[in-house]
């Protein structure tokens, strides 16, 4: 059943920030990864049932403002603690997928008190200490999509998101986004190298979540973040790849729902 | 007067180039295993031979360039072959075509380092600045949407270093220093020439104009050429000046030999030049953001003025587009006059060395080209 849904822009500290929201119930902040906002997926109508979902393009992401100074993931962490206060959100959950994961990860170490829960899936923003984060900036936007993806075939949405030969103006948007996040992530790549140290404070009840065959993000990264957090939880979702809520999103939901629900 | 410069990248072709068909490109990600050092000392100092070489047979300039992870260019580092020339030349500019400035962290010790250069070689040095193509940004690791901020800024920096009593603070966007005080500084005032190559981006033609830097075309087509030397024209005037020959220069490849047989056979080692080093994923030329926000992605250096890719042009084309210029020295005069009659550039950047090519060629090429050719194109222009 498709919730009742709309995308609209709000002024957060003077900047035009692009949201998808709707559902009932308490906030649930979602964060979209390097690729920029897909838009109202499929797997936030079951979470708007008891959640009322925001979905943002990032400072600098689709049709946000992209302010000059942000140019570091924690910089938009101090985005969303805006955000928050212009939406009169005391606190939230959070889910934050790859390069929004490490986001969720910095806000949390920036205002701990304001986030009730957090959900990592595939989540950039901590160093691997067995392979490698996928360079993705030097392949091919295809390339790019066919290692996000355990088996395509899976994903009910891929035709929607992926299937038609962009448009000049999707092109476009594509090659802003991918800029933007070439400033957030460039050097060191995809991580922060303080975020063990700073995860070791976080007292947020954490669910980590990881496609299995993520060829993005390594599963290792899953399990340092699993190690660095008191309390965490890790589930790797099997025969999945860089983005559950895609690829295996009923998975996904079993997953996440009762964690973010629970009492 | 037109001013004759030879060039060379110090390419390393000592490997079977069918190697580079296996991978993505011949820059950045091309294995350095193919890389042997003891091949290398030879080239390098057959290189070094060619240019002192050409300044004794009657070049006027000898360039040099610099380039990171690739066959197609060995010198890394145009500071240290400027100090090598600095020292085993005595009177021939020296063009460094030039100093990456994105891509450097410490413009001041780049300022120290050219003007080291300019002081050992007793004030020769012409120091050329470049944005550096997308493939250095990656091999520096360096942010590629500041490009062009950092270029302006290093440049700022190095000329304040040059110029600026020190000890004086520099805290830009991004560039901080507490203490900018070079004790070596260059010999010519207020600071050694400044030039800047382009390959048609015009950006940079009114960057030039506007600093009165000379501006190098490289490898452009020559009716495209004359457009940027025009918008060059146009942006000097509106900047209150009229710009001189001495603000063009012109890049060709060019080769030399007794008979146009000879040479015609020689050229061929322009091939490799022209292939594999310019081919490569768009993601390797333009990094996200390199190019501009919201411009379309286009390999730099390789699509141009909506005309064939160098490296699809066969040997006849490339020469028919002068590109690349073949010939006894009777034939290569006449088409460098030509040239010279239709851009009237102040200097003229031969690249009279090319993969492969022999030395024993390359310095009968250089002879041939300082004592026959060079004399009667100065009297013709």
């Amino acid at each position: 059943m498709a919730s009742d849904w709309r995308e609209e822009h709000i002024t957060i500290a003077g900047l035009q920030v692009q949201v998808f929201h709707g559902g009932q119930g308490p906030p649930l902040l979602v964060l979209h990864g390097a690729a920029g906002n897909p838009g109202w997926l499929q797997a936030y109508d079951a979470l708007a049932e008891r959640f009322h979902v925001y979905a943002p393009s990032h400072p600098g992401f689709g049709t946000s403002d992209r302010p000059e100074w942000v140019e570091r993931v924690h910089d938009l962490a101090y985005c969303y603690r805006w955000f928050m206060e212009a939406l009169q959100l005391s606190t939230l959950s959070v889910i934050g997928f790859s390069m929004g994961g490490w986001l969720a990860a910095e806000m949390v170490a920036m205002y701990p008190a304001a986030v009730r829960r957090m959900v990592l899936v595939g989540a950039a923003g901590i160093k691997p200490s067995v392979g490698e984060i996928a360079d993705i900036f030097l392949m091919t936007p295809q390339d790019v999509l066919q290692k996000q993806f355990y088996d395509p075939a899976q994903a009910p949405e891929y035709a929607r998101l992926y299937g038609a030969e962009p448009t000049q103006e999707q092109r476009q948007m594509a090659a802003w986004n991918r800029e933007m996040a070439a400033l957030l992530t460039w050097r060191p790549y995809m991580y922060n190298p303080k975020m063990p140290a700073l995860m070791a404070q976080v007292h947020t009840p954490t669910l980590v979540v990881w496609g299995r065959q993520d060829a993005i993000v390594p599963l290792n990264c899953g399990e340092l973040y699993q190690q660095a957090i008191p309390g965490a939880r890790l589930v790797a979702i099997d025969h999945c790849g860089h983005s559950p809520q895609i690829e295996k999103p009923q998975a996904f939901l079993d997953t996440v729902l009762p964690f973010l629900t629970a009492p | 007067m037109v001013d004759v410069y030879f060039f060379t990248e110090m390419p390393y072709a000592e490997f079977d180039e069918r190697a580079a068909e296996q991978y993505p490109s011949m820059r950045l990600t091309f294995p350095n295993t193919y890389f042997d050092p003891a091949k290398a000392n030879v080239l390098f100092r057959n290189y070094y031979d060619q240019f002192q070489w050409a300044e004794e047979v009657g070049f006027d300039g000898l360039m040099i360039n610099e380039h990171h992870n690739t066959p197609s260019c060995m010198d890394v580092a145009v500071n240290l072959s400027a100090a090598v020339l600095g020292r085993i030349t005595r009177q021939a500019k020296i063009l460094l075509l030039g100093n990456m400035l994105p891509t450097n962290d410490n413009p001041v010790r780049l300022a120290e380092e050219v003007a080291m250069a300019d002081v050992i070689s007793g004030g020769r040095i012409i120091a050329g600045v470049v944005r550096g193509i997308g493939i250095e940004t990656w091999a520096n690791n360096t942010q590629p949407n500041y490009n062009r901020e950092r270029f302006e800024e290093c440049h700022d920096l190095m000329l304040a270093a040059w110029t600026r009593p020190g000890p004086f603070r520099w805290e830009g966007k991004h560039y901080h220093f507490r203490v900018v005080n070079p004790w070596v500084l260059p010999i010519q005032k207020p600071h050694p020439p400044i030039w800047v190559p382009g390959t048609g981006s015009p950006e940079t033609v009114e960057w030039a104009a506007l600093h009165r830097y000379t501006y190098a075309a490289f490898l452009v087509p020559m009716d495209a050429a004359v457009r940027l030397y025009e918008n060059y024209r146009e942006h000097a005037r509106a900047a209150g000046y009229e710009a001189t020959a001495e603000q063009f220069a012109y890049m060709v490849c060019c080769v030399c030999a007794d008979t146009d047989e000879q040479a015609q056979e020689l050229g061929k080692h322009y091939m490799w030049r022209m292939g594999h080093p310019l081919r490569g994923p768009a993601e390797y030329w333009a990094p996200p953001g390199y190019v501009g926000q919201r411009k379309a992605v286009q390999p730099a250096g390789v699509l141009r003025h909506g005309r064939k890719p160098l490296y699809e042009m066969t040997y006849e084309e490339l020469q028919e587009s002068y590109h690349l210029v073949v010939g006894s020295p009777q034939t290569v005069l006449e088409k460098l006059s030509h040239m010279h009659e239709r851009l009237g550039f102040g200097s003229l950047l031969l690249e009279a060395q090319a993969g492969a090519m022999s030395h024993a060629a390359t310095m009968r090429s250089l002879e041939l080209l300082g004592r026959e050719v060079i004399p009667q194109l100065k009297k013709r222009s």
